[in-house]
């Protein structure tokens, strides 16, 4: 086995493990708060990749600074769409709240196809090519970049939940929806907050995405998908859960392949793994996991 | 903007035929054909693919024009041809529904699907109902292999490819003096890929050609992460890449090698992805040097110009490539075969496009006759290199527009981007 390779593969899935981890996190919060299922989560990020991309394209502005008016938009968007269609079926069945969200989901892409085209894009910004080499390893800039940016964003998102007033409500609310209303809180302006949080972080994850893979309005699915094997791992609704599933994930998929080549080589078979069946090491993992800790790695007791 | 163009355009002609009809006072014969022939055309518009679906599309559409321009088909009393546009999504199951849609409506014959794994889904759907299907794009060799009837290729087969991929690395490596060269042959995931890349390394091994295959790297369709893939390409340190991609990935590729700095004399690919005029506009400077072996338009070629001339003038900054030139033909290769069935049933028009033989100098390659087997015997490949900003023919010979330039002056990270 090639360790030099591992560790480059290694380096590469662990800077894009703290984008997932972005990604996952809104999905996480919007559950954990709501008890509901974002199935628009990814193409609300295709969204947050093609502002990036657009104010790029008008204003020359890096999508490294303008993933802030991703965020900004998604808020809004998000905000929006928990008003208009998320608050009406918050209490419907669990299997009734999953099609307004896939059909939002159809919206999302559809209309992105609309505005933006269906060609793949790869917009060349600035840091876009940039890469470092440390010995024997490359670090990719702009995943680099991405992957810092995320994790400041998520500590600033843990930050507002826990020291804000508003961080506050949306923890009370979490907790025990009549309670918070009993004592007073918005509730319905505290959710829709709460989703345009989640959305945000999405659409800044997007935005941080631009530089690193083309775009195309059809390439949210994966991402809702990827986001929730993320948080199931983790354990659903739990913040710290999104964060380190993430980072599993993205190791995971990136040496997997590699790595369960060199054992069965090890053992003497010349047999290879497909990289095409990556996904196969992510649900493998969820699998085991579940097995093992049926709520998640960091889920707490349910009732 | 080619809805409305063909709104406008049937719209004209039907009441043109009207205007005529009601004057002139056809022969009652001639009077109860169809006025319209139904064509059902099924391309990925949505998906992966989706930029090449929609100037296969657009490339049908005009055809369709140019068809009913001339005065239709003369032999059932100038009927027009009108599309039933259809999208497969570049997904299977999709692709069936829409052809099952198509019918529905009225095709009698149809054309398309871009993607080898939708083609052969049509083509089972087609055998069934008893339909002609004329596929413009779609390689796998499989799907002509099942024995159908009413299914035919205008493209070449991935036998074709690999062929013709060995032919233009001997007349490479024999030209530059090189003995052996190492490469990696890396593929999509989907039917297309799949075939083109074990296709590839069998012919490479059967023939003992010397050309040591270090590894076959297969990655999914749809891929938005190839940094794993690109690692293992530097370790195993190749001196050529032989990629086999699709819109998406074939820029996820570049890019990644530029990064990760991997050295190659030359990246010799075969398949869409490494052509499109939106992977010269994205790319720049990193797509040249890019060589490809496809099926290509004939730059010499008179009906070529033409067409290219109408194409890039109604879409600017597009033009017509392998895909949209096959989709272009395809019609035309209908058109022709109505002419000769004198009828629009399926059973007269499959019989009239077995016997095809249509001369054409739009692509490389001679005039389109099918095999039992439903291919076309005289589809031909050339290998194209992205040269100043623009993809020029380089071989074969005959057809070159500019010498070929092998290995690469500079490496992707040394062209100043």
């Amino acid at each position: 086995m090639n360790l030099n390779l591992l560790l480059q593969l290694a380096v590469s899935g662990f800077l894009l493990g703290g984008v997932y981890s972005l990604i996952a996190l809104g999905l996480s919060l919007i559950f954990g708060v709501m008890k509901v299922i974002n199935f628009a989560h990814g193409e609300m990020m295709v969204w947050g990749m093609y502002i990036a991309y657009t104010l790029f394209i008008w204003t020359g502005i890096d999508p490294f600074f303008s993933f802030l008016v991703s965020a900004a938009i998604l808020f809004i968007l998000g905000y929006l769409l928990q008003r208009t269609v998320v608050n009406r079926i918050l209490d419907f069945p669990e299997a009734m709240q999953v099609l307004p969200l896939v059909g939002m989901a159809m919206v999302f892409e559809n209309s992105a196809r609309i505005i933006w085209g269906p060609d793949y894009i790869s917009p060349q910004s600035r840091f876009a090519l940039s890469s470092l080499s440390l010995g024997n390893v490359m670090i990719d800039v702009p995943r680099f970049l991405a992957f810092s940016l995320a994790i400041v964003i998520t500590i600033v998102v843990l930050f507002f939940l826990k020291k804000t007033d508003m961080g506050k409500s949306i923890r009370a609310a979490a907790d025990n929806r009549i309670g918070a209303l009993l004592v007073g809180k918005d509730i319905n302006k505290i959710y829709a907050v709460c989703f345009g949080i989640g959305t945000a972080c999405v659409g800044t994850a997007g935005g941080l995405l631009v530089p690193i893979m083309p775009l195309s309005p059809h390439i949210g699915a994966p991402f809702t998908m990827i986001s929730f094997i993320i948080v199931i791992l983790g354990g659903m609704g739990s913040l710290a859960g999104a964060m380190v599933g993430g980072f599993i994930i993205g190791i995971a998929e990136s040496i997997g392949p590699e790595l369960i080549t060199g054992l069965f080589q090890g053992v003497g078979l010349d047999l290879e793994f497909p990289n095409t069946m990556k996904q196969v090491v992510s649900f493998f993992i969820l699998i085991v996991i579940l097995l093992l800790r049926p709520q998640g790695l960091f889920g707490g007791r349910r009732a | 903007m080619a809805k409305k163009m063909n709104r406008r355009s049937f719209l004209k002609y039907s009441g043109a035929v009207g205007a005529t009809t009601a004057i002139s006072g056809f022969p009652a014969i001639l009077r109860s054909q169809p006025k319209e022939i139904l064509v059902g055309a099924v391309h990925p518009v949505t998906g992966p693919a989706a930029d090449i679906g929609v100037s296969c599309r657009r490339a049908s559409l005009l055809a369709v024009e140019e068809v009913n321009s001339r005065g239709g088909i003369k032999s059932l009393g100038g009927a027009k041809l009108k599309l039933l546009l259809g999208d497969n999504a570049f997904k299977e199951e999709q692709g069936r529904m829409e052809a099952e849609r198509v019918m529905k409506e009225g095709a009698v014959v149809l054309t398309g699907p871009f993607s080898s794994g939708v083609a052969m889904t049509i083509a089972t759907l087609c055998e069934q109902r008893q339909i002609p299907f004329v596929m413009d794009v779609a390689a796998a060799a499989n799907i002509t292999q099942q024995g159908f009837k009413y299914t035919f290729r205008c493209f070449p087969t991935s036998s074709n490819f690999a062929g013709n991929e060995i032919l233009y690395l001997e007349t490479l490596m024999k030209e530059k003096s090189i003995s052996k060269l190492k490469a990696v042959v890396s593929n999509t995931g989907d039917l297309f890929g799949r075939d083109q890349g074990a296709t590839f390394i069998k012919f490479f091994k059967d023939k003992k050609f010397p050309v040591d295959v270090l590894a076959h790297i297969e990655y999914p369709l749809g891929i938005q992460d190839l940094s794993a893939e690109v690692s293992k390409i530097k370790a195993l340190k190749p001196e050529i890449l032989i990629p086999i991609t699709r819109p998406g990935d074939a820029k996820l590729m570049i890019t990644e090698l530029y990064k990760q700095r991997v050295e190659l004399m030359a990246l010799i690919g075969s398949g869409p992805g490494l052509y499109e005029p939106e992977f010269v506009r994205d790319m720049k400077a990193l797509s040249e040097y890019t060589m490809d072996n496809v099926p290509w338009y004939n730059p010499q070629g008179k009906m070529y110009k033409e067409v290219n001339d109408r194409f890039s003038k109604l879409y600017p900054g597009k033009y017509i490539d392998t895909n949209s030139g096959y989709s272009y033909l395809a019609i035309l290769v209908i058109a022709d075969a109505l002419e000769r069935a004198k009828s629009a049933k399926p059973e007269d028009i499959k019989e009239a496009v077995k016997k095809t033989y249509f001369k054409q100098d739009l692509m490389v390659g001679g005039a389109v006759t099918f095999n039992d087997k439903g291919d076309n015997v005289n589809a031909d490949t050339a290998m194209v290199q992205v040269l100043g900003g623009a993809v020029k023919v380089v071989m074969p010979a005959k057809a070159a527009e500019a010498k070929y330039v092998f290995p690469m002056p500079k490496q992707l990270w040394e062209r100043g981007m």
